[in-house]
């Protein structure tokens, strides 16, 4: 779990009397906010925002570097933690100060709780760690020696909470991506990854991230897709397909991915496997009412008759036209207008 | 016009329940609750009946009363915005735009102040006072001065200072920074091109790049993300397109695969859109997903005559049955959430243009992407065609045209760009 804690020990002693009275800032003369006389929407701050804020102005505007502007922008960053211009001052300050790294990775973990859907806290925490750990420093190590890394090993544990606390959280997902592909560590991404598509189905984060590992986050132009893995993909599609068939994620995944890198691989390889799953009387009925099955056979279809030639595709493009129509007046009507288009497309590449 | 409401569209969980399951569960029951006020008594049959649409309402006075309040003062909760100030600018301003309600000079003039107040000495506008310039609050003070108008709202802009921070957020991948030491992703790439083209600075220099990388942003499920490798999600697909569009390059995506990936997100029971697949709806991706239409309708070469490819009706219902807050006025998320300033103005944008039928037809879809010259007359072509409006419930429902890349209404918008593009140009030539 993500530690959720009180601001006790670092800057709490004292702070129970407003700065302006305290003998540690009586050198400061704090900077208001600049509002003119009427200004729109005005926020009415606390005193305490108010005061934390007019006082780091001030520091900012004089580029104090010390350990009291290093906790000052603490406090602001726990109270409003979108102030982007806190957190930039208060990385300056961690390098010019030469503070303890993981020490400030364990304060992000400390205030993360309360923050978990800010940008400038996931961003903090990327630079923190490109700072504590050069990949280039562990080029000559193996994948499973990475992943022991400690730095490493802490950062994965940290999304992990995160993302067991919150399964889409779309951050932490990205930044897991920004953690894997920095250090090179892609196989065990795929173990996570299935775990987390094991406990959610219809994660699509979790999906988008198997994606995302099978290749290595190569351009559609660099990642070949080989037969073997394509079938072993369209084999872990179809088992997720079958524990609940009106599941968008499976489909999109398998069909996406054929689409771009196998396309011929639609019609040979994913379609006999969908039209089993039609024809099993253990799934039959739920597969055959779900849109996505449907949309699947438009695909399909119509990626074969692109590739027919104009005299041989006739059949194929009649499957897809019925799938269609099918689609718009009875599995999917809200979508009627798109499988009108769908279909009317299948005609112009005549 | 009749809708048959009817349980038979909630999500077939088929006996498998997971998390995403059981939210989406609860959602629709409390969605399914609202339209069955709708349903025409006498029509209710086992499982749905016909939906009486002539009954909804928008909430003018309501709404403008909530978004005053706001003007006036907002509570201490409001401190975790203390970053993006001049969002309450284009937020209100927008939203009063859009439902058509007079703006007063006072107002105007206050505007222009705070915001003025917030622009960088090096170029750029900050989210707050004695903060950094950030490209977000950037793109939200312009467009709430083009909201204001007029000479001297317009001249408060250091247009040579903002070309200067611009070049220097731009990253050699093509993409921006949020402000210096930030973050990269999509939204910066389309806060940087609105404000430039609207500035008339775009340069080769800085689109440089620019398109290749929203393209590289494409994921295989065909909606865009925020970064290579990131899940598709519907704001940043919005931003992806339309940053596209003001470039001239939306042929840079797999528009088959986006047009299903987009096409998909609307929900079948619901009627709103989700921003992500197998997500709950929001009321925002009315602009995000169900504005990026029109302009996907553009980029496909479909002419007004055959109709965008999703269900305006449905969104509406959505709109005006579920996410108008009935007592304290606003318009929210979803039943349940309370409103809020940015879904406000993003309800109200996703209303007007799923109302007005809002495009270019093919024939006279400018190709020209080479001089600069060519960037206004194609911000500009964009128009209402009001043979194909389409208001549900009651007519005085309409509401002012939105332009889809922009998202504010036309008249200030084009007032903005004749006064812009008649300064003398940064280059002649975008490549």
């Amino acid at each position: 779990m993500v530690r959720i804690v009180d601001n006790d020990s670092d800057y709490d002693e004292g702070s129970s009397l407003p700065m302006s009275q305290q003998e540690e800032w009586s050198d400061v003369v704090p900077i208001p906010q600049d509002d003119g006389k009427n200004p729109v929407c005005p926020i009415s701050y606390t005193d305490e925002y108010r005061e934390m804020t007019d006082y780091f102005r001030a520091v900012m505007a004089a580029g104090e570097v010390s350990q009291r502007a290093f906790e000052l922008s603490g406090r602001v960053i726990d109270a409003n933690a979108a102030h982007y211009t806190a957190w930039v001052y208060r990385k300056k300050l961690i390098l010019d100060l030469g503070l303890d790294i993981s020490e400030e990775l364990s304060w992000v973990s400390e205030i993360s709780g309360r923050h978990i859907k800010n940008y400038q806290l996931w961003h903090h925490r990327g630079a923190l760690l490109a700072l504590l750990l050069d990949p280039k420093s562990l080029e000559h190590e193996s994948q499973d020696q990475r992943v022991q890394n400690p730095a490493i090993r802490n950062e994965l544990q940290f999304v992990g909470e995160v993302i067991d606390n919150d399964s889409k959280n779309f951050h932490a997902w990205s930044h897991r991506q920004l953690v894997v592909r920095s250090y090179g560590i892609w196989d065990q991404e795929m173990a996570y990854v299935e775990t987390q598509i094991n406990q959610d189905v219809r994660n699509n984060s979790a999906w988008n991230q198997r994606y995302f590992v099978l290749t290595a986050n190569q351009s559609a132009d660099e990642f070949v897709l080989s037969e073997e893995v394509a079938d072993r993909e369209i084999g872990y599609a179809v088992e997720k397909i079958k524990l609940a068939p009106n599941n968008e994620s499976p489909w999109s995944y398998v069909i996406g991915l054929l689409a771009r890198h196998a396309p011929a691989m639609l019609y040979e390889r994913l379609l006999p496997k969908i039209n089993e799953l039609a024809a099993d009387k253990d799934y039959a009925v739920a597969v055959t009412s779900t849109p996505f099955y449907w949309s699947a056979l438009v695909d399909i279809y119509e990626k074969q008759a692109k590739a027919l030639s104009v005299d041989e595709r006739g059949g194929v493009e009649a499957f897809a036209e019925e799938a269609c129509d099918s689609l718009a007046e009875k599995y999917d009507p809200i979508r009627a207008k798109y499988w009108e288009y769908r279909k009317q497309a299948l005609r112009t590449a005549n | 016009m009749s809708h048959v409401f009817s349980y038979d569209f909630r999500y077939d969980d088929n006996e498998c329940e997971t998390e995403t399951s059981v939210l989406q569960a609860e959602v629709e029951d409390s969605i399914g609750d609202i339209y069955l006020n709708f349903v025409e008594p006498g029509s209710l049959a086992q499982g749905g009946g016909a939906i009486d649409d002539s009954r909804h309402k928008l909430l003018r006075a309501k709404h403008e009363q909530f978004i005053h309040d706001a003007i006036n003062g907002l509570s201490s909760n409001f401190a975790v915005l203390d970053a993006s100030q001049p969002w309450f600018s284009f937020w209100c301003l927008n939203s009063l735009d859009i439902l058509g309600c007079d703006i007063s000079q006072q107002l105007r003039e206050r505007v222009v102040d705070k915001l003025s107040r917030l622009q960088s000495p090096s170029g750029g506008f900050c989210g707050g006072s004695g903060q950094l310039p950030h490209l977000a609050g950037s793109y939200a003070a312009v467009m709430a001065i083009v909201l204001v108008g007029g000479d001297a709202a317009y001249k408060t802009i250091d247009r040579q200072g903002m070309y200067s921070w611009l070049m220097s957020m731009k990253r050699p991948d093509g993409a921006f920074t949020m402000h210096a030491d930030g973050e990269v992703d999509v939204r910066g790439v389309y806060c940087a091109m609105v404000v430039a083209s609207l500035l008339n600075i775009m340069t080769p220099e800085l689109i440089k790049g620019t398109a290749e990388f929203i393209a590289r942003c494409q994921t295989c499920e065909g909606g865009i993300g925020p970064y290579p490798g990131v899940e598709a999600h519907g704001g940043y697909t919005l931003c992806g397109l339309a940053a596209l569009d003001i470039l001239g390059k939306t042929d840079a995506l797999r528009l088959d695969r986006l047009a299903r990936w987009m096409s998909a997100r609307q929900l079948a029971f619901e009627g709103g859109f989700n921003g992500r697949t197998n997500k709950l709806v929001d009321g925002c991706y009315s602009y995000w997903m169900g504005g990026a239409f029109p302009i996907l309708q553009k980029a496909l070469k479909r002419s007004r005559t055959e109709g965008y490819i999703y269900d305006r009706a449905a969104l509406q219902r959505y709109l005006l049955a579920c996410c108008q807050d009935r007592r304290a006025g606003g318009l929210r998320d979803k039943p349940g959430k309370s409103p809020d300033l940015y879904h406000t103005m993003y309800c109200l944008i996703g209303l007007s243009l799923s109302q007005h039928y809002v495009g270019v037809e093919p024939s006279e879809q400018v190709t020209d992407i080479t001089s600069v010259y060519s960037v206004p007359v194609r911000m500009m072509q964009w128009g209402a065609m009001p043979a194909s409006l389409l208001v549900l419930g009651l007519r005085s429902n309409v509401v002012k045209p939105v332009h889809p890349v922009y998202s504010v209404p036309y008249t200030p918008l084009a007032s903005f760009v004749k006064y812009f593009y008649a300064l003398p140009p940064l280059a002649d030539r975008l490549l």
